[in-house]
């Protein structure tokens, strides 16, 4: 692949997307610390996704996929994490991506798998500082321009709008039923998060569906599970429930539709055998 | 497949920017008393010992029982601080409303009690519980200090 083709891909959108977020947050929290965890991520997963593609004789090693998932992980850990656990979620992502696969494709999205068992393991702090969640609200159109480009780069309008129309309107249903903490879930740094996880993560196109059908059910899923796991027990780890779920949709809609496609390209042999 | 239109990509933003706009106005109207942005609810007092004799030299302190909150962005954390002779003689945690685990201040009373400041170590990855627990004691100590 051209440089200038690469340039035109979804995966160089997401990646100069996330990297000017990353330096402008570096920028404005007057910290280089980000700057630096975000190199101990990327450089972690880039060098385990090589050694993967290298084990499988891969022709091709590309690890853009890689840098992305580290930078992820660089931008949603807290600034103050110790970069053994830095560079050990950003592996545990690169692993999840490489042995939990269906057909090639990764099952689960590979920063959020590993962020997840980040905080069941290390207890690890998320502050999605990368999705301005240290930053006062007027950075949140940054999120929205970057977000909107790269939907619109992989044609996920319909699964966003869904996730982010029905996550907001339990939200709503929470504060008018007196349930669960509607404040923190509409402000930053937590609808940051909701913003930079819809954008960025949701959409990522190995681990979603497609077509719109698919994307609307996928969106409906992630948006219900995460906010009925958000009203009932709080935390971080919301999202990516939510997230796993419409993952594991997207699995069994692809066995399926792969079952089908196998039969129907069966059955006129066997017509013709028969006949 | 084909792309969503523009005008349907605008609609469809502005009811999503609609449903988020109701809720934000809910909350708001719901929990003015809330503060956002990392600053302090108002110090609440529980209660109060008598002050010691007038021959006595003064102490920094107190004598009672405080109760301190400390908040930030990723939630709340009250604590109770008992004060005896210008010693913390208690730290308990009575409200932890932080979106993260507890038992990443759960020694920390105990590290109060023995520096006998607000000031506990950061503990790695756990900076805005350590922050908000230490802030909330350190509210407690103002409460106590003699004017």
């Amino acid at each position: 692949m051209k440089w200038k083709q690469w340039f035109k891909s979804p995966k160089a959108y997401v990646l100069i997307t996330i990297s000017v977020y990353l330096f402008i947050a570096s920028w404005a929290t007057h910290s280089i610390r980000g700057i630096e965890n975000g190199g101990i991520a990327v450089g972690t997963a880039i060098v385990i996704d090589v050694l993967f593609a290298l084990i499988k004789k891969r022709k091709r090693i590309m690890p853009d996929g890689a840098a992305i998932t580290g930078l992820i992980v660089a931008l949603i850990l807290s600034l103050n994490t110790a970069w053994p656990i830095i560079a050990s979620t950003a592996c545990l992502s690169i692993i999840s991506k490489h042995l939990l696969v269906y057909k090639k494709k990764p099952i689960f999205n590979p920063a959020a798998f590993g962020l997840f068992l980040s905080i069941l393991i290390y207890h690890t702090e998320q502050s999605w500082w990368g999705a301005f969640g240290d930053l006062p609200s007027w950075y949140i159109p940054l999120l929205l321009i970057g977000g909107y480009a790269v939907t619109n780069r992989v044609n996920k309008y319909q699964q966003i709008f869904t996730f982010f129309m029905i996550t907001f309107a339990m939200v709503l249903a929470m504060e008018l039923l007196h349930s669960g903490d509607a404040f923190d879930a509409l402000r930053p740094p937590f609808i940051n998060a909701t913003l930079f996880f819809g954008c960025f993560m949701l959409t990522d196109p190995p681990t979603s569906p497609a077509k719109p059908t698919g994307q609307i059910i996928f969106g409906i899923l992630a948006a219900v599970v995460g906010t009925i796991v958000y009203g009932i027990y709080g935390g971080l780890m919301y999202l990516f429930i939510g997230l796993f779920v419409g993952n594991l949709y997207h699995l069994l809609q692809t066995r399926f539709s792969s079952k089908v496609t196998t039969k129907s390209r069966k059955e006129p042999r066997q017509r013709g055998m028969t006949d | 497949m084909a792309k969503m239109k523009k005008k349907w990509v605008a609609l469809c933003s502005t009811a999503v920017a609609a449903v988020y706009a109701a809720g934000y106005w809910s909350t708001e109207v719901d929990k003015p008393e809330m503060l956002v942005n990392g600053t302090y609810s108002s110090p609440i007092v529980s209660s109060k010992a008598s002050v010691s004799g007038n021959d006595e030299v003064p102490s920094k302190y107190i004598d009672g029982t405080y109760t301190g909150m400390g908040s930030n962005r990723r939630g709340m954390i009250q604590v109770t601080v008992a004060i005896k002779n210008d010693q913390i003689t208690d730290v308990e945690i009575s409200d932890f409303a932080m979106h993260y685990s507890i038992d990443d201040v759960i020694g920390m009373p105990e590290e109060v009690l023995q520096i006998q400041s607000a000031k506990v170590a950061n503990v790695s990855g756990a900076t805005y519980s350590t922050i908000a627990f230490s802030d909330a004691v350190q509210d407690a100590l103002n409460q106590a200090l003699r004017t």
